[in-house]
């Protein structure tokens, strides 16, 4: 039978009577995942407002271009999805599930760079930028990998940052890997933005720098995820 | 979802509103069942009690991220293996619990085996199954988790929890069956000088019955 005098102790009902402001209930993962397609897709699209599309999208044709970015975006917020899954303790989803999504995800990106190089093997970065800058990138091709993937990775980090503000309560019983699957949610998202504006399609640029973005947004999101589930830790040895 | 989870269903919406009665009504409801499947996990530590806090202490200020549309009891039991394991994972306490490991942990006798042994023998095999089984089998067969709820809790599919926590009771039932077959001729046992002797061989014969078993 239950006892329904049992009464919590009295430095834990303290703790509580501290703060009991009303707070409004979390929404479903689904929905949670819904309501960052806006600042994804604000963010991801920042670099194509300002350089505008890639000048071989006719080459490609509306399906490689813009069908596959939607892909990735599609994946992307998948990604933030199962994450959200991941941050609930009663709703987590079988781990075949998320490494399969993990798996799916890279091999997407693979396949899109891959099927972009052999559509359309551009290797001049041609921007709508100032002559003097094309001509740059074009003697140091470096140059032009460097900003993809410094740039991409800002961009990404700043979603991160903010998918991080929304699971900062996450009760993810694995918050590192919790966190790897936003910040490689963000990646994907940025990436599939920034593919439909950069002009170079060789491999190791879109593969080497696009790549490396997406892998440094997975770590920022995981050592964040890992941030957060320690300070969660922390925060209740202080006050047991 | 049961009459029992609405009520605390409702009990959460309350304390969401900021009802510090609705906090100690859920306390009182939920506590003693979590606190036991810590004991479990926790393999009989007196740290059950330290995480039991920390469990409600995490609720409190994860309270937002409860949906309605999930059923609580579930929802704080996950969140009781989440401290649990976040705890081991910090390895503060750890030394301590594998320490307090001699004394068998506190949980139930499962209904479904009370005919085939004594309490202590059930408790003895329960301890000696792989941790995944038990752990999936106290879940359905004591605290009446579905096994929907029990693979949202571990991360594994619904299948899944339903082959550990059935593969848990075979082998319980065949361990405890072999237990009850090796004293009735008792053949091949040496001869016990005392009780804590006797306690040992059988300790070891449920182990060795128990290997045999998921071989």
């Amino acid at each position: 039978m239950m006892d329904r005098s049992l009464k919590p102790p009295e430095a834990l009902m303290r703790a509580i009577a501290q703060d009991l402001k009303p707070v409004r209930p979390s929404p479903q993962p689904l929905r949670l995942a819904l309501r960052m397609v806006p600042l994804a897709l604000l963010v991801s699209s920042l670099i194509l407002l300002a350089i505008g599309p890639r000048h071989d999208a006719g080459i490609l044709g509306p399906l490689l271009t813009w069908g596959a970015s939607a892909v990735q975006f599609v994946l992307a917020i998948a990604l933030v999805w199962i994450a959200a899954h991941e941050s609930i303790p009663v709703g987590r989803l079988p781990r075949q599930v998320v490494y399969s999504a993990a798996v799916t995800a890279s091999l997407v990106v693979v396949l899109i760079s891959l099927i972009t190089f052999s559509t359309s093997p551009a290797s001049e970065p041609v921007l709508r930028v100032p002559p003097i800058v094309n001509e740059l990138l074009r003697v140091k091709p470096w140059l032009m990998g460097f900003a993809c993937g410094i740039g991409s990775t800002l961009a990404g980090g700043i979603l991160v940052l903010f998918f991080s503000w929304v699971f900062r309560n996450s009760l993810a019983t694995r918050p590192t890997e919790a966190g790897a699957l936003y910040g490689a949610g963000a990646g994907l998202a940025i990436n599939a933005g920034w593919r439909i504006a950069c002009p170079v399609s060789t491999p190791w640029h879109a593969l080497g720098a696009h790549g490396a973005a997406i892998i440094a947004t997975v770590i920022l999101g995981a050592l964040i995820g890992r941030f957060l589930g320690s300070r969660r830790l922390r925060m209740g040895d202080k006050h047991s | 979802m049961s009459e029992g989870d609405q009520e605390v269903r409702a009990l959460m919406i309350r304390y969401q509103g900021g009802s510090l009665e609705a906090f100690q009504e859920i306390y009182a409801q939920l506590a003693p069942g979590v606190r036991r499947y810590l004991s479990h996990l926790a393999g009989g530590s007196e740290i059950a009690d330290d995480l039991l806090q920390e469990t409600f202490l995490q609720m409190h200020r994860s309270r937002a991220a409860y949906n309605p549309n999930y059923a609580v009891r579930p929802w704080v039991f996950g969140l009781a293996r989440n401290v649990f394991l976040m705890n081991r994972r910090a390895a503060r306490q750890w030394a301590k619990v594998h320490e307090s490991r001699e004394d068998l942990p506190e949980f139930p006798v499962l209904p479904e085996a009370d005919r085939l042994g004594s309490r202590d023998e059930i408790r003895r095999c329960i301890a000696d199954l792989p941790p995944d089984q038990a752990e999936a089998l106290l879940l359905h067969h004591e605290w009446g988790f579905s096994f929907e709820e029990i693979a949202g809790m571990l991360g594994i599919s619904a299948a899944a929890a339903r082959a550990r926590a059935s593969r848990g009771m075979a082998d319980l039932r065949r361990a405890l069956k072999g237990l009850q077959s090796a004293q009735a001729a008792p053949r091949g046992l040496p001869v016990m000088n005392n009780s804590g002797d006797l306690a040992a061989a059988r300790e070891s014969l449920v182990r060795k019955l128990l290997k045999r078993a998921r071989a």
